[in-house]
């Protein structure tokens, strides 16, 4: 096509030189102007999505914030309130305290075990695994952040319950904990499910701060006599330790947000399990957190205006959790971010 | 103390310390090897053509729960409709922050502040938002079965689901999109804009189809997110097990489909657990292995469509 089209365009006498197509220029020109907005409107509508998600969310929780204010979260007994909203000509009233205590428990619980087991995991991974186990045991890891929740929820619901109420729960339990039936679906079995389901993605972040340190670092120990394992604990982590709290603070994100898994396995019963009968009996105990009633009430339940303003509430406390975990973790990213850079100024 | 003394001193540390991160290690990866095979081995029982052929029957009673044919199409709809509603969304924004965005411009700052804010958002607020807006009246065309009285749409619908899905994948495609037009050598784009292209034509001619298979492997990503979620699906698309109409294949029917309630694979494995109302776990395992296998497909298709784009890039 090239030397026909270049013929016309000389033959019309246009002063454009070799080889470029005046009539294909003006086109490309228009719609390299107008392609920058279309672009930039996607991209700030993107960005801009999560503030129509905080305000419907936040104006279809409006009714029960008014009516309780603080009791709604500082007051409990939210199971038989659920079934007084169901009766118009009853008052109803919320308090989701106890939602809350199943979800800091059951959070703070799986965050304990994934920061043990995922520190060792991102420190195999990096710095201890021959170079032929590193890829398939990160394919492994990619695998257990894809499996969906409710997959959990159910090898949780067939193997973990009835292994901790067979062989964890005593004979007697109904002596020791008289509060409340204890059949295995408990926070135990949140804790086991939900840190799994957690796991991934703090090894995942660990892992490349811990990739982040500059060799120099573990060079400078090595040289000053440090076995390979001291430069690990005396120099990488406590360098790479703002990313592992980001890390830590994305994981706390997802596990605050579990919904299905927690609802099957933790027993779905709003109660704060308490010290009283000792740390055994309380991670035996039954929890309900605020995502996992949402999931179980939002169906017809949603038909009654209180019981929606209600489940709209614990939105938009979940929202709240969530937003500010997301912008700590990102404060702390880029504290992680201005060290590594601090580093790089002082070696040149 | 000279630096031999101090080996001595730490090397029974340093032994403990390695097999304890080894134990974690094989701890984590025996767990995900056995949820996989506890579910294709207890899944297999569950699978035969009847399973896979018939549609599922709301009974509460045990064995009774019948097939997965329609969550399985339902579970296809839901993916492939909230894929491709926010396809231009998400690589649009993706060519956007990638290629024209100054990073010092505040606008930028809030535009990367939103999208992390979303990407923790979780799943069961979607649904909820979801409920919020798409209840309203003016969203009736959406959810047309069975309105809720007065000016109120349903709100639950595969239209409405798709959606709701697709908001809640947006963030994850967006950011694995980008990364991989960032990764594209900028001698590329340089050579382009040398041989006299505008910008423009230099991304669409030059830059994209380097970067097709990481932008393949975002969707890709983004739907193994959207088969899998269950939450959404939940609360937007209903509890009900079939679809609205009976002979849901027939072309001129889909319209009603579309907006009407329905399951997936994930509702059908909840309703089915012993945590559901179906009662019948040997159905939840025979779709849980059904699942599982898709969402393997996905990874499995992401992991080679990355590699395929490292080796281009």
């Amino acid at each position: 096509m090239a030397p026909n089209s270049q013929g016309a365009a000389y033959s019309a006498g246009t002063p454009a030189p070799e080889g470029i197509d005046l009539s294909e220029r003006v086109s490309r020109t228009s719609s390299d102007r107008y392609m920058p907005y279309l672009l930039g409107a996607a991209a700030i509508f993107s960005g801009l999505v999560v503030t129509l998600l905080i305000v419907f969310v936040v104006q279809k929780a409006w009714p029960v914030f008014h009516a309780e204010g603080w009791r709604f979260l500082t007051h409990g007994g939210w199971d038989t309130q659920l079934e007084d909203a169901w009766d118009p000509a009853g008052r109803a009233f919320f308090g989701v305290k106890q939602l809350i205590a199943g979800s800091v428990f059951s959070t703070m619980g799986a965050l304990v075990v994934s920061l043990v087991l995922g520190l060792g995991c991102a420190v195999f991974v990096t710095e201890l695994a021959p170079s032929w186990i590193k890829l398939p045991f990160e394919s492994v890891v990619q695998l257990l952040a894809g499996i969906p929740s409710v997959v959990f929820g159910l090898v949780g619901l067939m193997v973990v319950v009835p292994f901790i109420s067979d062989h964890v729960v005593p004979a007697n339990i109904g002596d020791i904990v008289p509060e409340i039936p204890i059949n295995g679906s408990s926070l135990l079995a949140g804790v086991t499910v939900l840190s799994f389901m957690i796991l991934p993605f703090f090894v995942t972040v660990a892992a490349d701060s811990l990739r982040a340190i500059p060799r120099s670092y573990i060079d400078g120990g090595l040289a000053l006599g440090m076995t390979r394992w001291r430069t690990i604990t005396r120099i990488q982590l406590p360098a790479a330790t703002p990313g592992l709290i980001a890390g830590l603070v994305l994981a706390a994100a997802r596990g605050i947000g579990e919904a299905i898994a927690i609802s099957m396995v933790a027993g779905a019963i709003a109660f704060v399990p308490t010290l009283q009968h000792g740390p055994l009996y309380m991670m035996l105990e039954p929890i309900r957190t605020m995502a996992s009633a949402i999931v179980e009430n939002g169906g017809e339940a949603m038909s009654v205006p209180a019981i929606a303003a209600a489940l709209f509430g614990l939105a938009t406390l979940l929202l709240l959790f969530s937003i500010s975990l997301s912008l700590l973790a990102r404060w702390s990213f880029s504290l992680f971010n201005r060290r590594m850079g601090i580093v790089t100024d002082r070696s040149l | 103390m000279g630096p031999l003394q101090d080996e001595g001193r730490h090397r029974i540390g340093s032994r403990v310390g390695i097999a304890l991160c080894w134990a974690a290690a094989i701890a984590v990866a025996s767990v995900c090897l056995f949820i996989i095979g506890y579910l294709l081995v207890q899944g297999w029982h569950s699978i035969n053509w009847t399973f896979l052929s018939t549609d599922p029957v709301a009974s509460m009673t045990e064995g009774e729960a019948g097939g997965v044919r329609t969550p399985m199409v339902g579970t296809a709809v839901l993916v492939l409709f909230s894929t491709f509603l926010i396809l231009p969304v998400a690589i649009g924004a993706a060519i956007y922050l990638a290629e024209y965005m100054d990073e010092r411009w505040w606008i930028t700052r809030i535009v990367r502040i939103g999208l992390e804010t979303l990407a923790s958002v979780p799943s069961v607020v979607f649904g909820m938002f979801g409920l919020a807006v798409f209840t309203l009246g003016f969203f009736k065309f959406l959810s047309a079965s069975g309105t809720e009285g007065g000016n109120m749409a349903f709100g639950r619908s595969f239209l409405v689901a798709s959606i709701v899905m697709g908001v809640h994948v947006l963030p994850f495609v967006i950011k694995v999109a980008e990364e991989s037009i960032r990764n594209i050598p900028l001698s590329q784009r340089q050579g382009a804009l040398a041989l006299g292209m505008t910008k423009w034509r230099t991304i669409r001619k030059v830059v994209l189809p380097a970067a097709k298979s990481g932008i393949a492997t975002a969707v890709v990503l983004g739907m193994g997110l959207a088969a899998g979620d269950t939450a959404i699906v939940m609360l937007t698309l209903g509890g009900t097990m079939t679809m609205a109409v009976d002979k849901w294949w027939q072309v001129g029917n889909w319209v009603e489909v579309l907006k009407g309630a329905g399951s997936t694979l994930t509702s059908y494995i909840y309703f089915n657990s012993p945590a559901g109302d179906g009662n019948s776990p040997g159905a939840a395992l025979g779709a849980a292995f059904v699942l599982i296998a898709i969402v393997l497909v996905f990874n499995l298709a992401a992991v080679l469509l990355f590699r395929r784009q490292q080796r281009a890039a």
